[in-house]
């Protein structure tokens, strides 16, 4: 079975459009500008993945929330799950980028890391 | 007792445009005092935890803040002076160069500098400004409001939210409001394409199934104290709205992503000369605006869709800075010489950056960046050709040209230079930089 | 809604005997049989049905003329229903029991003038505001003119009003610290037609008391105001014409009167009144029923239904909603004097046209525009508004539609006879209106409250002595406004409370520590949009853009309330829901 679709290429920001070509699970990729393209459509034909990047609570500073990113692509169905997930965790400070905040998010091998500084301050968080 | 900083360069703005700058000047020699109005450094970036950034200078995918880091540690290992939480009250061109009275919270500061470098960023449109009707409850926020108070404040700005407008800032909140809970009933775009670039739509909107409305806009807005309810309406190609298509939405939050506007106050006060096309101060290649000793870079001269080229055009406006700070010190106060020429950018352009080339000292070697969006969407294969004294320069093919993406390319300004004057003896036209746009046949 | 009619009122300055069957035969000649004409104690009262509220109030028009003592109109109209007073959500016993020798009824300028006014006088004063925040309603919705007192008929009471209203602003804002400008008003003329008409308008300004007229070249008005690019044959100068900022006003009106012992309770709105025989005996509110000796209505666009609580019920108000709009600070310099080309073959007594105004803080103001339209609160802007006001743009060469930052509506509350009501009741001992105080009321307002505070002191002398207070001040609270000192004097005090250094909105200029000063204030601004009337912060070109979660971040510091529950407008009006991370169920 000969199964074709056509993304936009979310690796960079020329979004170049992909179509995918699926020959008994072989996929074939055209319309890409870069080897990226190759890979992505690739796998975005078969179970699309994403990043995941979003903010962490603080105590103990003024700052209220911390950038986090996951350290890998995860399913995209699988996104708000581990936004629920990411919901109860709290950072104190300090913290660098790159510290894992939580690790092996909903076992899929990925962590969630810091991308941002956190340093101590003298006020107390507000919230 | 008022306090008095003499410098070599004032960099106002300490997001990418004005760290790069700042970095480059001082790597160039000069002294910097950097002015920036938030309490740390990187501007919009902090607030920008999506990725993305980077890709062009680093080659890596980097979330606002990560790349903000990278700039704002290089300042720091250069030992810059960063006033923080400081606002320029006045500012004046002087003889040496120019005056700036800020304002902080160990109070009033008279900065005077041989240079300054505006790196004030870009503001966002507003409601009234695209003329919204209703009254005025809570919960109408630009988009780039709304990011702030979820990424930094940690606050949710309601449940149920419609979005007006596709810019790339409205786009990236879809999908972050949505992650954090909240409801996005959809993008409404006047215009019959999407406002922003093409992976956004895919990743922020089409990832979460939330519908894309091209050719729609929001009429009014329902509520008196918190938003209820928005009407929408299909437009026709005048953008006029079709009667008869109107839909009342109930929502409680309008998001608005309908563009921005380079900040340039300051440049007004400092005399500077404002495009209107691009709303930010006209420039050479070296991001020197048209008063002599004011240089622009960033978002503050036109907005640009990728910090990789604000940054760009941050550290050509820092070393720049710093030489003709530099070179007024050493010729006692005298400013360098400048042979203007303008570019004229053809009708297929919305704009090109810079508007003009200094032929009196073109950097030997280097290469200067050129920028430009096309006036529409050209998918056959649009050719650019961009020419001197008659002399073509450059000439590139485009399978895609799209309003809301920003190309760029480099050309020698030594090469435009012995163009012009080569071409000097013949017609006075044949001293203009022209960029065209056509079918290869066409040119 | 419905663009005033060109027929010019009927109203005349010499009353006539009231005359029911002559009022009902033209009633029913112009506006149809099916609008019942009755007299009701002094008053007109129509009922019936209209298709339109602009026929609604066209029949009250058209009743204004036969000389009865107010026109109550209560015609229903088709799909419009009758409004009610909403109270706030506040809901406690603030009030109960309490006992003052005048309650003011009304937060407005109107009411907070009345109050300082009252304030002189040894009483147990009470201002009762519905809102989070006096001059939330028409006060803080008008373009800031105080009218020279030329356009208002000779003989009403807006005309006299007016022209000493004019004359007691001036003195009355450097008493209280508000700036106050008397830029002028050029009315230009259209045509060589228009300006034949000099000799009229000088004899209206001279009826009126107005002080001072000149009549003005075409080559002076070039001369004067060279980004006129409107074709003008010459103009009528009244160099009486002022302008200031009627929030602040208001503001430092209410503080004023605070700092003379006037107790402004906010969020407290007026439900009913106790009667008790041909007196009001307690004022009753979602706040408790407190006893009153005088009652002041100064309800603003709820008067009539406040004079019905009291069984008082002789005028109806009908609203005229009014849309400005606000041009960019870099407007400021275009033009010295307020500007305006009425077509004088379209001018009424009701309208005066609009114009372009130069405010106190340095905009250029466009408007107002004049429609009558139901809904007293309705502030929602309508699209064909703002193509109105295009017409005054092009009177100035300089001025463009892309120079709007924001436009606002307000509503006028007008009686049908269209003049102000400053009266003791003929009916309820104890109670005095001050009512449909449409437009020049702003410019009348000092005057006003001169009256109806000597009328209430007149009533209160009857119960209780009446001493002037000793040790009353004239000022207000004053705070200071960095952004206007010196850069020494500046400096000097950011030495002394550095929140005067981090500038909170930065297109306004203005500082944390003068946002804590409107939030410390004894008429503390809890909401958003208060702290944009008292500081300007959020009313520049990005409105709020950058400045919202900063000065959210003050309020809610300052107010020990969440992030998350800071509104813009008071309760009901909540910025956000919550915080992040709370939100999944």
């Amino acid at each position: 079975m000969i199964e074709l679709k056509e993304f936009t290429c979310i690796e960079c920001p020329r979004g170049c459009r992909l179509a995918v070509r699926i020959d008994s699970g072989v996929a074939t990729v055209s319309g890409n500008s870069c080897p990226k393209g190759v890979a992505w459509g690739a796998q975005e034909a078969v179970a699309p993945m994403r990043g995941l990047t979003t903010t962490v609570r603080i105590e103990g500073s003024s700052r209220r929330r911390l950038p986090v990113r996951a350290s890998g692509d995860m399913p995209l169905s699988r996104l708000l799950d581990a936004m629920a997930a990411i919901d109860p965790v709290v950072v104190r400070p300090p913290v660098r980028r790159g510290d894992v905040v939580l690790a092996d998010l909903l076992g899929l091998g990925v962590d969630l890391v810091a991308t941002d500084d956190l340093e101590a301050d003298a006020e107390r968080g507000a919230e | 007792m008022i306090r008095r900083v003499d410098t070599d360069v004032v960099v106002l703005g300490a997001g990418p445009a004005g760290l790069a700058a700042a970095c480059a000047a001082i790597e160039s020699g000069a002294r910097v005092v950097v002015v920036e109005r938030e309490e740390r450094v990187g501007g919009i970036l902090k607030q920008c935890v999506h990725d993305g950034f980077g890709v062009a200078r680093y080659g890596l995918k980097l979330t606002g803040p990560e790349y903000a880091l990278r700039d704002a540690d290089r300042l720091a290992s250069l030992g810059a002076v960063v006033m923080l939480e400081a606002f320029v009250s006045k500012a004046e061109r002087t003889d040496g160069g120019c005056r700036l009275a800020c304002v902080d919270r160990s109070g009033v500061v008279e900065l005077t500098a041989g240079a300054v470098v505006l790196a004030t960023g870009c503001r966002e449109r507003t409601d009234r400004q695209v003329f919204i009707h209703g009254d005025r409850p809570a919960g109408i926020f630009a988009a780039g409001l709304a990011q702030y108070m979820i990424n930094v404040q940690g606050l949710l700005p309601g449940r149920r939210a419609l979005i007006l407008g596709s810019g790339d800032i409205g786009l990236i909140m879809a999908r972050r409001m949505t992650l954090e809970g909240m409801e996005v009933l959809g993008a409404h775009e006047i215009k019959s394409e999407p406002s922003g670039l093409s992976r956004n739509v895919r990743q922020c909107l089409d990832d979460y199934g939330i519908p894309l409305e091209l050719s729609s806009t929001v009429t009014a807005v329902h509520g008196s104290r918190r938003v209820t309810g928005v009407t929408t309406a299909r437009v026709d190609a005048a953008m006029r709205t079709i009667p008869g298509t109107e839909r009342d939405i109930d929502c409680d939050t309008l998001i608005l992503s309908v563009g921005l506007i380079p900040e340039n106050e300051i440049a007004r006060s400092l005399g500077v000369p404002i495009d209107t096309a691009t709303k930010g101060p006209k420039v050479d290649q070296n991001m020197h605006t048209l008063a002599e000793g004011v240089f622009a870079c960033g978002n503050a001269v036109h907005v640009n869709d990728l910090a990789d080229y604000v940054s760009e055009s941050g550290e050509t406006a820092g070393r720049s800075a710093a030489a003709y700070a530099a070179s007024r010190l050493k010729t006692g106060g005298r400013a360098p010489e400048r042979r203007l020429t303008p570019l004229d950018a053809g009708p297929g352009f919305l704009y090109a950056v810079p508007q003009f080339v200094d032929l009196a000292a073109p950097r030997r070697g280097e290469l200067a960046a050129f920028y430009f969006r096309s006036r529409a969407t050209e998918t056959d294969g649009a050719v650019v050709r961009m020419s001197a004294g008659g002399t073509a320069l450059l000439e590139r093919r485009y399978p895609a040209l799209r309003p809301p993406e920003m190309e760029r390319f480099e050309l020698d300004t030594d090469a435009i230079a012995e163009a012009i004057a080569e071409g000097d003896t013949a017609m006075p036209s044949d001293r203009r930089i022209t960029l065209e746009m056509g079918r290869r046949s066409a040119l | 809604m419905l663009v005033i009619p060109r027929r010019i009122s009927h109203q005349e300055s010499r009353p006539r005997e009231p005359n029911a069957r002559k009022a009902a035969a033209r009633i029913h000649r112009l506006h149809g049989e099916g609008i019942a004409v009755s007299e009701a104690r002094g008053s007109i009262r129509l009922e019936g049905e209209a298709a339109s509220y602009g026929e609604k109030v066209a029949a009250g028009w058209t009743a204004a003329g036969f000389g009865f003592k107010g026109v109550v109109n209560d015609i229903v109209v088709a799909g419009v229903a009758e409004e009610r007073l909403e109270s706030p959500a506040v809901s406690d016993g603030l009030l109960e029991g309490a006992y003052f020798d005048v309650v003011v009824i009304g937060g407005g300028v109107i009411g907070s003038a009345i109050a300082r006014e009252l304030s002189r006088w040894d009483l147990s004063i009470a201002l009762l505001e519905k809102e989070c925040d006096v001059a939330v309603h028409t006060s803080s919705r008008n373009d800031g003119m105080i009218h020279d007192g030329f356009a208002a008929k000779p003989g009403t009471k807006k005309a006299a009003y007016n022209v000493r209203g004019n004359r007691l602003w001036e003195p009355l804002c450097a008493e209280l610290g508000v700036d106050f400008k008397r830029p002028g008003s050029l009315v230009l003329f259209r045509s060589p037609w228009s300006a034949a008409l000099y000799p009229v308008l000088a004899d209206r300004a001279r009826r009126n008391g107005v002080d001072g007229w000149e009549l003005w070249s075409r080559s002076r008005v070039a001369a004067e105001e060279p980004n006129v690019v409107a074709d003008q044959h010459g103009g009528f100068f009244l160099p009486s014409a002022g302008v200031l900022s009627p929030y602040k006003a208001t503001v430092a009106l209410a503080e004023s009167a605070m700092m003379n012992g006037v107790r402004v309770v906010l969020n407290s709105c007026v439900t009913g009144l106790d009667m008790d025989g041909g007196s009001i005996a307690r004022v009753l509110t979602n706040r408790g029923a407190c006893r009153a000796g005088v009652v002041v209505n100064a309800a603003g666009n709820w008067a009539d239904v406040v004079a019905g609580m009291a069984g008082d019920r002789f005028f109806s108000l009908h609203q005229r909603r009014g849309t400005d709009a606000i041009l960019d600070a870099s407007t400021a310099s275009s033009q010295r004097h307020i500007l305006g080309m009425p077509d004088f073959l379209r001018m009424h007594s009701r309208t005066k046209g609009g114009g372009l105004v130069p405010t106190v803080e340095g905009n250029v103001l466009v408007g107002p525009t004049a429609s009558e339209s139901p809904g007293r609160e309705d502030y929602a802007t309508r699209p064909g508004e703002l193509a109105e006001l295009e017409k005054h743009i092009r009177i100035n060469g300089e001025l463009s539609m892309s120079q709007v930052i924001t436009y606002f509506s307000g509503v006028r509350p007008c009686t049908y006879e269209e003049d102000f009501i400053v009266e003791k009741s003929d009916r309820v001992a104890n109670l005095v209106h001050v009512a449909g105080i449409q437009s020049p009321g702003l410019a009348s307002a000092p005057a006003i409250a001169e009256d109806a505070a000597r009328m209430a002191v007149e009533i209160a002398s009857g119960f209780t002595a009446t001493r002037p207070r000793s040790g009353w001040r004239p000022d207000g609270p004053a705070s200071p406004e960095p952004r206007r000192l010196s850069p020494d004097g500046r400096n000097a005090l950011i030495e002394r409370n550095p929140a005067y250094g981090r500038i909170v909105c930065r297109c306004e200029e203005v500082s944390e520590g003068e946002i804590v000063d409107a939030v410390r204030s004894s008429l503390p601004a809890t909401s958003l949009d208060a702290i944009k009337r008292r500081t300007r912060a959020g009313m520049g070109r990005c409105h709020g853009g950058f400045c919202t979660p900063r000065v959210m971040e003050i309020l809610a510091r300052e107010s020990g309330v969440p992030l998350w529950a800071v509104t813009k407008k008071g309760p009901g009006s909540e910025l956000c829901v919550g915080p992040t991370k709370g939100a999944r169920s």
